[in-house]
């Protein structure tokens, strides 16, 4: 087992004990299991994902169920987030931390409702939870 | 502008002045840095060049005389003359500094009328009837850290005192860049003033300045930059190639797109020029293909696009570069542009050549020699048009006559990083 290996399922482990454990990180309406980026390698084979390529979230609007948790992946070396406008979820803004290539951001969605975001150093760049 | 105060000078401001003890040669040097009145300006600055005389050495022989004829010495704040079409403001960016400085200069004479102060990377505007003149700025509670506050700052043209101060609210922050001429803007009837937001989201924010109050900020698509075409209808430019008609009349925002007009290996440049008065917009890509459209409160038309350089030329390295890098006579239908030969990544490189072209048929119509490394150029709006050559790494203003591309005479000190040139078009 490498370094690399190590350090990687050390993440995954402080990733499953955090997930019942999301109050550190809680906004009103949404969850993040951690502000630090995981590896790609890292997100679970059956999880909702969002990829990130050619300037771009390739899924712009996506449907999930309240509690569902959505794994965004950048797939390009132009470093990209996911942020959110104040009042979207929650009182302030969020703004979640930029992505090198093949590094995945997880948030969970705790409540219905349409929520819309960006890319904060490309704000061209927008997509959409739609969560039931 | 006639619901913005104009209030004479206040007292305190008399007494200080009145209270400087300063020797009668310093007051003419003084005077000579900023004018007193108009009419006896200009011919001074016609007798100073005549005899070969500078405005210092002029200054110190009429204190001179003055003081040999017991004339008291009776220090004052001097007001600017009234603002003409060779009147010429050079905003200093100061390379990213938390306060800025812009100097009013006289293009006629080469003298420093007067300065106004800024903060962080300001944005500076001047109603074309030389009415007033603006900026959108940003300071922060502690210098360059603290709370941060955004706003809008009207002058008077000729006291260069604020006459409004209009607050930008925390959720309507403006862009901050390194200064575009065309990325805030005032509406041809300067009653708005509108500026740029990037961040979240593009977004125009709406000024009031008959009102001095922050109006609204308007959703646009991923679009930059401002150029308005009627007291509520602006255009921007945008990442799909097109440009955005945005509307605004009545409280409401419609935008539609006009035809894509360039391809993405067409990149156009961050200083395209725009008369206010004619709608013309003049928009040049790194290689220096000229695209010209006219905006109307109704649409865009599209004229045929052309090349500033020869195919020769640009197989010989030549291209565009530097910061302002276009200017349009709007009477006579020219267009400048900035070039030097250069590597094709060195396109804020300053230049030392200024192509002048016929607007209507593309027809080059002069190269002229600039003499110096130039950043940014424009034109004063009048018949006999002065060339403004701005070398930021001198931090001198270079004018010349547009005809010919003579040097008529030189202003120097002009802060630290000198970028943004901006004049008044008073014509019809
Ligand atoms: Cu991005």
């Amino acid at each position: 087992m490498n370094s690399a290996m190590t350090f990687r399922s050390a993440l995954a482990a402080f990733l499953l004990s955090a997930v019942s454990a999301t109050g550190a990180f809680a906004q009103d309406r949404i969850a993040v299991l951690t502000h630090a980026p995981v590896a790609a390698a890292e997100v679970p084979a059956d999880a909702i994902v969002v990829n990130i390529d050619k300037m771009k979230y390739d899924v712009p609007e996506l449907t999930v169920q309240a509690g569902d948790t959505v794994y965004w992946v950048n797939k390009e070396v132009m470093p990209h987030n996911v942020a959110f406008k104040k009042g979207i979820v929650g009182d302030g803004d969020f703004r979640g931390e930029m992505l090198k290539k093949d590094q995945a951001y997880a948030i969970t969605f705790n409540e219905a409702g349409d929520f819309e975001y960006f890319c904060t150093p490309h704000p061209f760049m927008r997509g959409k939870v739609i969560v039931e | 502008m006639a619901a913005l105060p104009r209030e004479s000078t206040p007292g305190y401001l008399r007494l200080l002045g009145a209270g400087l003890t300063c020797s009668v040669l310093a007051l003419g040097a003084a005077q000579a840095q900023t004018g007193t009145e108009p009419a006896e300006d200009a011919d001074a600055a016609a007798a100073a060049a005549a005899d070969g005389q500078t405005h210092g050495q002029r200054a110190a022989a009429e204190a001179a005389a003055a003081l040999a004829a017991g004339e008291a010495d009776e220090p004052v704040i001097l007001k600017a003359p009234a603002p003409d079409t060779r009147r010429v403001y050079v905003q200093d960016p100061a390379h990213f500094a938390a306060v800025t400085q812009q100097y009013v200069i006289d293009g006629a004479s080469g003298r420093v009328l007067g300065m106004t102060d800024g903060g962080f990377l300001p944005h500076p505007l001047a109603a074309e009837d030389g009415s007033f003149f603006a900026q959108v700025s940003s300071v922060w509670s502690r210098i360059a850290r603290g709370d941060r506050e955004d706003y809008v700052e009207v002058f008077d043209s000729e006291t260069l005192r604020p006459i409004a101060d209009i607050a930008i609210p925390d959720d309507a922050q403006r862009f901050l860049v390194g200064t575009y001429q065309w990325m805030n803007a005032l509406t041809p009837d300067n009653k708005t003033l509108l500026y740029y937001q990037f961040s979240p989201a593009p977004a125009v924010g709406v000024v009031d300045l008959e009102e001095q109050k922050f109006d609204r900020l308007l959703d646009v698509p991923d679009c930059y930059h401002i150029f308005p075409a009627s007291p509520t209808v602006f255009y921007m430019n945008c990442r799909d190639g097109s440009l955005a008609r945005v509307d605004f009349a009545g409280g409401e925002t419609e935008v539609t797109n006009t035809e894509v007009f360039h391809t993405e290996e067409e990149l156009l440049i961050n200083h395209p020029a725009f008369s206010l008065r004619s709608g013309r917009l003049v928009w040049p890509t790194y290689t220096g293909k000229i695209f010209q459209m006219d905006l109307t409160e109704e649409g865009v038309n599209f004229r045929p696009p052309f090349e500033a350089l020869t195919e020769a030329e640009r197989a010989d390295d030549w291209r565009p570069g530097g910061w302002q890098q276009t200017a349009y006579h709007r009477p006579s239908d020219r267009i400048y542009l900035l070039v030097d030969q250069r590597d094709e990544w060195r396109h804020k490189t300053a230049s030392r050549f200024v192509v002048v072209m016929n607007a209507a048929t593309g027809e080059r119509i002069d190269m002229l020699e600039l003499g110096h490394e130039i950043d940014s150029i424009n034109v004063s709006q009048d018949a006999e048009p002065l060339l403004y050559g701005l070398s930021s790494g001198s931090r001198t203003l270079h004018i010349y006559d547009a005809a010919s591309g003579q040097e008529l005479r030189s202003v120097d000190q002009l802060g630290r990083g000198p970028q943004i040139l901006m004049t008044h078009d008073m014509g019809a």
